[in-house]
């Protein structure tokens, strides 16, 4: 970096200050009316399937996902390339299982979804926390990361002040964008940054290819040399080790990703808005095959990093290799200082910084509808909330959301916190995930089973991080010199995702045993609503 | 739009909601009719979405009394949904499964070199990768084959003995 030339760093902040500009610009001009609810939350249905496809491509392609797949890809090959497959059939997954039945029976949020059959605040209670539960921690390790992200973007040295500077600076604006763009105005930014994303990546991903004569065999070659693992690269193992945890661990994340990410709110928020069933259907494909193919070009573009830069560089920048595709597009771009560079440096950059800003504003604005609807309109004003009054909540708890996420960005910002990821993750497949598919499929789903999925898969998930390997007692962990590790592995699906399936069940037999009227009043509520869910019916 | 035999027995869930007037937010009351009258084109949009505090409906021993062609068509939708669901679920999750497991567990099967650098491994990843598009497709064309039909069936006998009928924004 030190070869690197003001005069691309000015350029860098131009583009940034044009982007902001634009994106605020379209935002407040995307904006709802002031006394619109639907307009707030869904944007009127008035998305085609194509953007709308594009903007849940984008709430779904965030900043950690393209900057840790990319260096994890880069550091341990095959392990890498694993991941891209699965966070790709995360989505596919959402489209298959949960998308249509979840269209029909969500209105603004998750909360929407689970409270149908069995109204009462606790249900709204415990939807709100997990909501939060989910997107807090991706919100924080994102906007913690955009310090040190940005220091290195522009070159400016790693000063305490200048990434708290940076933390406030890219959350005053996700605030800005959640509060007053609502659904459709991040939609907007999403679609803005999706289309940059994939244009960049193609671009990125041909000139790695190009410099291998568009041999792939040549760019793995130099890839497994570039890496320093040799022959390793091409195998299971770098990431977790080979013994038999570590490849249980890996199991473990994997199906941790799979059944997770797609599940987390901000992304199932999207779901709401489309305005019919084959909407959805078309919405989720385009969607499905944004990523998809963002997903083939990281693996080319994590591979190229390993080759062209090589390990040792992207580990002394970064030990997560969270900067290797911004190094690799100064590799790429020619000799130091050329014009050739500095474009393609700077248009990375900006791609970065983008996706950056539109994935922590998208998870604001879940957080912050959660917020307003399931706690303020429906659990503290049992739902007779003036729509006025819930749009203005709306907008305030973002800037309470986003004040929130700036002070823990601010305060972990020396730690390194990219197990809160996995966190988020582990939450969305072990409380998310099971509840939102008993409440939706299961007639016999029952309220003391949904809050015991809901509170016992968080908590779940949440224990089992704490005492995971990921928190204590590895040199990689958030704190390597203390040792509480007492869950051996560093994600907790594979006994989390389980337990929250497993409480729900049990949670739901004790009520049928207990309180047989009830259960069979949430029976034929579920059979009564049964048309509106499977068929949209009045 | 009148059908005696649903107006005796009013059918379902549908007539268990109260008129949009009276949900607590009454945000969508505007949207929530409209769209119906223009019926078959539309396909179910604007349709009002669950809001647990709207149901303390006055009719829900209708439902007891649902006709039995229009449960005949909710079972069929059910299943044919559940069938869908399945294959594509299982054959989704469970090709990624076996990829994973065989991956740890099968090592050397999976990195094997077959042509020049490309390992079984790698090539099932991207494969993966690329089948999804063709799975989409298969899905899309699947659900507007077997579920789309019946769902319209269901909304179609769900509609006319609504009271919101002929209604207009």
């Amino acid at each position: 970096m030190t070869e690197f030339s003001s005069g691309a760093q000015a350029i860098v902040l131009v583009l940034f200050t044009t982007l902001v500009t634009v994106t605020l610009m379209m935002c407040v001009m995307a904006g709802p009316d002031r006394d619109d609810l639907a307009n707030f939350y869904t944007g009127y249905l008035s998305l085609t399937p194509l953007r709308n496809g594009l903007a849940i491509a984008g709430d779904y392609i965030s900043a950690a996902t393209v900057l840790s797949t990319t260096g994890i890809i880069a550091l341990t090959g095959y392990d890498g390339y694993v991941l891209a497959v699965s966070t790709a059939l995360s989505l596919v997954l959402l489209m298959f299982l949960l998308a249509e039945p979840l269209r029909n029976a969500g209105r603004f949020t998750m909360g929407d979804v689970l409270a149908r059959n069995m109204p009462g605040r606790a249900v709204r209670i415990a939807a709100c926390l997990v909501t939060l539960s989910a997107t807090l921690p991706f919100l924080v390790v994102q906007l913690s990361g955009a310090g040190s992200l940005l220091t290195f973007i522009l070159n400016i040295p790693h000063a305490a002040g200048a990434r708290t500077a940076s933390i406030v600076i890219v959350g005053t604006l996700m605030i800005i964008y959640a509060a007053i763009g609502g659904m459709k105005g991040t939609a907007l930014i999403q679609m803005i940054k999706i289309v940059l994303l994939i244009g960049t990546s193609v671009v990125v991903a041909a000139l790695v290819l190009n410099r291998f004569d568009w041999s792939p065999g040549a760019v793995l070659r130099a890839a497994q040399h570039g890496s320093g693992a040799g022959p390793a690269y091409l195998q299971q193992g770098l990431q977790l080790g080979t013994s038999a945890g570590g490849r249980l661990d890996f199991v473990s994340f994997q199906i941790t990703i799979i059944l997770g990410v797609a599940c987390l709110p901000h992304i199932t928020m999207r779901l709401y808005s489309a305005q019919d069933v084959p909407a959805v259907r078309r919405s989720m494909s385009w969607a499905v095959g944004t990523v998809t193919t963002f997903c083939l070009l990281v693996i080319i573009m994590g591979t190229g990093a390993a080759a062209l830069v090589g390990s040792q560089h992207i580990t002394a920048a970064d030990p997560h290799g969270r900067t290797s595709l911004l190094m690799l597009s100064q590799m790429l771009g020619g000799a130091p200082g050329s014009a050739g560079a500095t474009m393609l440096y700077s248009a990375v950059a900006g791609m970065v910084f983008i996706t950056l800003l539109s994935s922590v504003a998208g998870m604001t604005l879940a957080a912050a509808s959660s917020l307003a609807h399931d706690l303020f309109a429906h659990a503290v004003r049992r739902g007779r909330a003036e729509p006025r009054t819930e749009m203005t909540v709306a907008a305030w708890t973002s800037v309470v959301v986003g004040i929130v996420a700036i002070g823990l960005a601010t305060t972990v910002q020396n730690w390194d916190v990219g197990v809160l990821t996995t966190l988020a993750v582990c939450i969305g497949a072990s409380a998310v995930a099971p509840a939102l598919t008993y409440s939706l499929f299961w007639r016999g789903f029952t309220r003391t089973g949904l809050l015991a999925t809901l509170y016992g898969g968080a908590a779940g998930a949440l224990l089992l991080m704490v005492f995971s390997k990921a928190v204590s007692g590895t040199p990689s962990a958030v704190f390597p010199n203390a040792d509480f590790d007492l869950f051996p592995m560093q994600t907790t699906g594979l006994v989390s995702i389980p337990f929250g399936y497993l409480a729900g069940w049990l949670g739901s037999l004790l009520d049928h045993r207990r309180r047989a009227a009830d259960s069979r009043e949430h029976r034929r509520l579920y059979e009564e609503s049964e048309a509106r869910l499977l068929a949209a019916a009045e | 739009m009148t059908y005696a035999d649903e107006n005796r027995y009013p059918p379902s869930a549908p007539a268990g909601w109260p008129p949009p007037h009276l949900e607590p937010h009454g945000i969508r009351s505007g949207h929530e009719t409209y769209g119906q009258s223009s019926w078959p084109e539309s396909y179910g949009h604007d349709v009002p979405r669950y809001d647990s505090y709207g149901r303390q409906a006055p009719w829900d021993a209708a439902y007891a009394h649902g006709t039995h062609q229009y449960d005949d068509d909710l079972a069929a939708l059910r299943s044919a949904y559940r069938v869908l669901r399945r294959i594509s679920t299982l054959t989704a999750l469970g090709s990624f499964v076996v990829y994973v497991v065989l991956s740890c567990y099968a090592p050397g099967l999976m990195g094997s070199k077959i042509i020049g650098e490309l390992s079984p491994g790698m090539a099932w990843g991207v494969l993966q990768l690329v089948v999804t598009f063709a799975a989409v497709s298969w899905y899309g064309r699947s659900a507007q084959r077997s579920v789309d039909p019946l769902a319209r069936a269901v909304r179609e006998r769900a509609v006319p003995a609504g009271r919101n009928a002929g209604a207009t924004r």
